[in-house]
C-alpha cells in the first residue's frame, strides 16, 4: 500500500478557504485520511482521541499561533513526535528558527500550488 | 476547475467577514482602544485576505494587502505611533482594500489612482530599515519516521542528518500509560481575596484525566466561629493522568502562594491508552529539544497564551480571565457552515407550506365536525406550535446582524464628511440586532442615501454649529432595535433640523401642493418624501445622485417598512425606518368584504367594534365618523376603496376595525365581517400584477382560496371618495 493510503494528515487553519485549498490539494494527491480543523484548540482536543501522522498548520491564527500550537504539541506526551509542517504568509527567519528548535519538519510559504505542497510533504514523509 | 471556482466564491464571502473585522478593529483603535489583540485582529484580517488572494492569483490584491500588512506590522510592533494620522491612513487603506476585493469579485476595473495614492501613504509609514537584507527562504526539511511497524509497502524514509543539531535533551522519562496522583488542595484566605475560583482550578485538573474530587470539611469551623472571609474548605483529589507533575503544578501556578498543595504519586494506574491504535513514531531523530516554558521574546507572542497544556486548552481558563485564548479568537466556540441560500429559500417556502397545510387541516377537521374532539384539538394545537417553531427557526437561519451594514455606513459618513468639509462622527448602537438577510441587503442603498443626506443636509457647517453653541463635530447616531415584532432603525443627527418654511416654499414653488395649503409640521416633513421634491438646486453634488428621498421611501416600502421623520428645529432630525422581522409570514385578521376574503395585518389593527348609533356621528350628507372614546376617526369603506361595491349607506350593519398606521394616524376600516385571526404566508403579487393600490400582497387560505392582504397604511393615507386625503390627514395628522 502506498503511503498516501495509510498516512493520516490533520490540516489546521482558521480560514476556511486556505484550509480547503490544502485539503483539496491533499485530495488530488490521493491522500485518503485528512482531518480538517478550524484552529489549534480544536485540533489539540481532537488529537487527544484521534492521533495523526502529520499536521499541516497555518502560522497566523487567532488565540494561538502556529508556534504556540507546535509548542503545545511538543509538550504533550501523546503528540510529542507528530510531524509538523507550518504554512506561512512570508518567510520570517525568527519563526523558522523557533520552529526548527521545536521540531518543525518543514515550512511552506504561501501562495503555493499543488506541486509545492506535494514537494513539501514528500520532503518530510518520502514519496506518497 | 469548478471546485476552485466554488472556493473562490467562498474566499470572497470570507473576505466580507474579514473586512468587517478590519473596519471594526480600526474603528476601535481610532476610538482609543489600546488592546494589543485589536491590532492583532486587524493585522490577521489583512493577512488572511492576502493569503487567500495569493492562492487565487489576485496579484493586485496581494500587492496592496502586503504593503498594508507590512505597515500594520510596524504598528503592531510599536515602531510607528498609534496617531490619528496613522489610523486615518489605515482607515482609508481599508476602504481601498474593500473596493479592491469587490472589484476582484465582480471582475470590474480598479481605481488605480486611488490605490496608488493609498499605497503611497501606507509605504510612507514604514520606517526605512537600514540595509534590508534578502533573507534566505530555504528551510531544510526534516523527515518523519513512521517506525518499523508500518503496513507493508511503505519504506520509512531514511532519517537525514539535519543542518542543526538538537541540543541534547534530558531524556524524557515518559511513564507509559497514565499514572495516579493523590492531591490535597487547601486554599488559603488570600486565594479567594485575589478573586480566584477553586472550581476553575479543579475543572482544569479534571481536564488532565479522570479524577475523583472529594471535599474536605475537617478544618471548617463551626458556624458561629466562621469568619466571612475565612477559607475553611479543602479538597482531596485522585487524578489519573498521563500529564507530568509539572503540568499538574502548572494549573496551580497562579495560586501557588495562596494555597497548600501536595501531590504524591499513587500506584500506577491501568495502562490502557484510550486512543485509537496508530503506530507510534520512532523517537530518536527529533526528540524535541527541551522546552523552555516561554520561548524567546521574538516569538511575537505573549508568553501567557503559550502556557496552557493541551488538555487544559479546552477547559475554562482560570484566574486571568482567559483573555487571549477565548474572547476574541477561541476556535471551536462557534461552529458554523456555509449554506447555499437557495436551500434556505426552499426551507422557507416549505415552512410556509406547512403553515398553509395546518390551516387546511384545521378547516377540514372543522368541516368534518370534529373540531370539538378534545384529542384532535390538542393535536392540532401542538401541530400549530411546532409549525410556528419551525417557521421561527427557519427565519433565524436567514437572520443576520446588521453589523456589516452599519460598518459600511462608517465609511459613508467618513467620505461624505470629507466631501462636504464637515467634521462628523458616526455612533452606532444595536449592531447585533438581527434582520432577515434580504432586508439587510436591500437596506444598504436607502440607508446610504439617508446617511449621506444626514451629513449633507442635516449637520450644519462648523461655523453655524459654533454659532449655535454646539460642538464643532456633528454626530450621527445609527441604531437598530427590535420593537414589538418589528425592527426599528433610526438615523438621528444633531443638526439644525428640517427647515420647514423652506421645505414648504419649495413644495409650493414646485406645485406639489396647492399654494394655499395649510400643513402640519409632520405633513411638511413628509413632503421630503414626495416624488419630485428634490431638485438640482436643493441637492448638492454629494447626496444628489438623481435619487430623491421618494426613492428611499419606496425602497423601504417594498420591504414592508415605513419611514417616519421627526425633527426639532435646532436640535436635529430623526428618520426612523420600521421593518418587519421577516418577509415571509404575517399575523393577520381574516375579514369578509363584499363576498371577498381579505387579510388585514394584525399589527395595524388596534381594536374592532360593531358600531351603535351612539358611536357614529354624521359628517356631511352621507359620511360618518366613528367616535372612539370621544376621538373622531374617519371611516374608510374597504369595499368601496378597492372597488368591490358602492359605498355602504350606513356603517351600522358593518364591523369597524380601528387601524393605526406606522405614523400614528388612526382610522376605522369598514368590513362586513371578521372570521378569524391566523398566521398567513405572504405571497408577493408585484411580479405578476404590479403594484395595486391598497393591496400589499396575497396569501393562500386553508381552503386553498387566495386572499388579498390589505396595505392598511396606504388605505388610510390614500383614502379617497367620501373622505378625502386632506380630511383624513386633518383629523389624524
Amino acid at each position: 500500500m502506498p503511503l498516501r493510503d495509510t498516512i493520516k494528515i490533520m490540516v489546521v487553519d482558521d480560514m476556511t478557504i486556505s484550509r480547503q485549498l490544502i485539503t483539496m490539494g491533499l485530495d488530488k494527491m490521493g491522500v485518503k485520511n485528512v482531518v480538517p480543523m478550524p484552529g489549534p484548540q480544536a485540533a489539540l482536543k481532537a488529537l487527544e482521541t484521534t492521533p495523526v501522522h502529520l499536521i499541516i498548520s497555518d502560522y497566523n491564527m487567532p488565540g494561538m499561533d502556529g508556534l504556540e500550537f507546535l509548542l503545545a504539541l511538543r509538550k504533550s506526551e501523546r503528540t510529542r513526535k507528530v510531524g509538523f509542517i507550518m504554512v506561512t504568509g512570508e518567510h520570517d527567519p525568527v519563526v523558522a528558527d523557533l520552529g526548527k528548535r521545536l521540531g518543525m519538519h518543514n515550512y511552506l510559504k504561501k501562495p503555493f500550488n499543488d506541486v509545492g505542497l506535494k514537494n513539501c510533504i514528500e520532503a518530510v514523509t518520502g514519496p506518497l | 476547475m469548478s471546485e476552485l471556482d466554488e472556493l473562490r466564491g467562498g474566499f470572497f464571502e470570507e473576505c466580507e467577514d474579514l473586512l468587517t473585522v478590519l473596519a471594526e478593529g480600526l474603528q476601535q483603535l481610532s476610538d482609543g482602544d489600546d488592546d494589543r489583540e485589536t491590532v492583532n485582529a486587524v493585522f490577521r484580517a489583512v493577512h488572511s485576505i492576502k493569503g487567500g488572494a495569493g492562492a487565487f492569483g489576485l496579484d493586485v490584491l496581494v500587492n496592496f494587502a502586503h504593503k498594508f500588512e507590512t505597515s500594520l506590522n510596524e504598528l503592531r510592533d510599536a515602531r510607528i505611533p498609534k496617531s490619528e494620522h496613522v489610523i486615518g491612513v489605515f482607515l482609508r487603506a481599508s476602504d481601498i482594500l474593500a473596493d479592491l476585493v469587490a472589484a476582484m469579485r465582480d471582475e470590474t476595473a480598479t481605481d488605480d489612482a486611488a490605490i496608488e495614492a493609498s499605497l503611497e501613504e501606507i509605504v510612507a509609514l514604514i520606517p526605512v530599515k537600514p540595509g534590508a537584507e534578502k533573507v534566505d527562504e530555504s528551510y531544510a526539511p526534516m523527515s518523519l519516521d513512521f517506525g518499523a511497524d508500518e503496513p507493508a509497502g511503505f519504506e520509512p524514509a531514511a532519517l537525514e542528518t539535519l543542518d542543526f543539531t538538537p541540543e541534547p535533551v534530558a531524556a524524557i522519562e515518559a511513564p507509559v500509560g497514565p499514572a495516579v496522583w493523590l492531591l490535597t488542595f487547601r486554599p488559603a484566605t488570600g486565594l479567594y481575596a485575589r478573586g480566584n475560583e477553586p472550581l476553575l482550578l479543579l475543572r482544569a485538573l479534571a481536564a488532565l484525566g479522570p479524577c475523583e474530587i472529594e471535599l474536605d470539611t475537617e478544618s471548617l469551623p463551626a458556624l458561629g466561629d466562621l469568619g466571612p472571609e475565612d477559607a475553611g474548605l479543602a479538597w482531596r483529589i485522585r487524578l489519573e493522568t498521563e500529564a507530568k507533575e509539572e503540568e499538574i503544578f502548572e494549573i496551580f501556578e497562579f495560586v501557588a502562594d495562596d494555597c497548600a498543595l501536595e501531590a504524591v504519586p499513587a500506584e500506577s494506574g491501568p495502562g490502557a491508552a484510550a486512543a485509537e491504535d496508530i503506530p507510534d513514531f520512532a523517537a530518536p531523530a527529533f526528540d524535541a529539544p527541551a522546552f523552555e516554558p516561554a520561548p524567546e521574546p521574538a516569538a511575537a507572542a505573549e508568553p501567557a497564551p503559550a502556557e496552557p497544556a493541551p488538555a487544559k486548552a479546552s477547559a475554562p481558563k482560570g484566574e486571568d480571565g482567559g483573555k487571549a485564548g477565548e474572547g476574541k479568537g477561541g476556535d471551536g466556540a462557534k461552529a458554523s457552515i456555509r449554506v447555499d441560500t437557495d436551500r434556505i429559500e426552499r426551507l422557507v417556502n416549505l415552512a410556509g407550506e406547512l403553515v398553509i397545510t395546518h390551516a387546511m387541516l384545521t378547516q377540514r377537521i372543522a368541516e368534518a365536525g370534529l373540531a370539538r374532539h378534545a384529542a384532535i384539538a390538542e393535536g392540532l394545537d401542538e401541530f400549530r406550535m411546532l409549525t410556528r417553531d419551525v417557521q421561527e427557526s427557519v427565519m433565524a437561519i436567514r437572520a443576520q446582524p446588521v453589523r456589516p451594514l452599519f460598518q459600511r455606513m462608517t465609511r459613508i459618513v467618513r467620505e461624505a464628511a470629507h466631501a462636504t468639509g464637515k467634521s462628523v462622527k458616526l455612533v452606532t448602537d444595536g449592531e447585533g440586532t438581527e434582520v432577515d438577510k434580504t432586508i439587510v441587503e436591500r437596506l444598504a442603498d436607502p440607508l446610504t442615501h439617508m446617511i449621506r443626506n444626514a451629513v449633507d443636509h442635516g449637520i450644519e457647517s462648523a461655523e453655524k454649529r459654533a454659532d449655535a453653541g454646539k460642538p464643532s463635530e456633528g454626530t450621527i447616531r445609527l441604531s437598530a432595535a427590535q420593537r414589538s415584532g418589528r425592527i426599528v432603525i433610526e438615523i438621528a443627527d444633531d443638526g439644525a433640523g428640517i427647515n420647514r418654511p423652506r421645505v414648504l416654499s419649495i413644495a409650493k414653488e414646485k406645485k406639489l401642493i396647492p399654494a394655499d395649503a395649510e400643513l402640519s409640521d409632520s405633513e411638511i416633513d413628509n413632503l421630503l418624501f414626495m416624488p419630485g421634491f428634490s431638485t438640482a438646486k436643493e441637492v448638492s453634488a454629494l447626496s444628489g445622485r438623481g435619487v430623491g428621498m421618494d426613492v428611499v421611501k419606496r425602497a423601504i416600502q417594498a420591504l414592508g417598512g415605513r419611514t417616519i421623520i421627526s425633527s426639532k428645529p435646532g436640535e436635529g432630525s430623526v428618520f426612523s425606518i420600521s421593518l418587519p422581522l421577516t418577509l415571509a409570514v404575517l399575523d393577520g385578521v381574516v375579514v369578509r368584504v363584499a363576498d371577498q376574503t381579505l387579510v388585514a395585518p394584525l399589527a395595524a389593527i388596534v381594536e374592532t367594534c360593531r358600531p351603535t348609533k351612539a358611536d357614529l356621528k354624521r359628517m356631511g350628507p352621507r359620511d360618518h365618523v366613528l367616535l372612539v372614546r370621544g376621538e373622531p376617526l374617519p371611516i374608510v369603506d374597504i369595499g368601496a376603496e378597492l372597488g368591490f361595491r358602492p359605498p355602504v349607506e350606513s356603517p351600522l350593519d358593518s364591523v369597524l376595525m380601528v387601524a393605526e398606521t406606522e405614523g400614528g394616524a388612526r382610522c376605522a376600516l369598514l368590513v362586513d365581517d371578521i372570521f378569524d385571526q391566523r398566521q398567513v404566508v405572504i405571497k408577493g403579487l408585484e411580479e405578476g400584477f404590479g403594484r395595486t393600490r391598497g393591496v400589499a400582497a396575497a396569501t393562500i387560505l386553508g381552503d386553498g382560496r387566495i386572499a388579498l392582504i390589505l396595505d392598511v397604511d396606504a388605505l388610510v393615507r390614500e383614502a379617497s371618495g367620501p373622505h378625502g386625503a386632506g380630511h383624513v390627514m386633518a383629523l389624524t395628522g
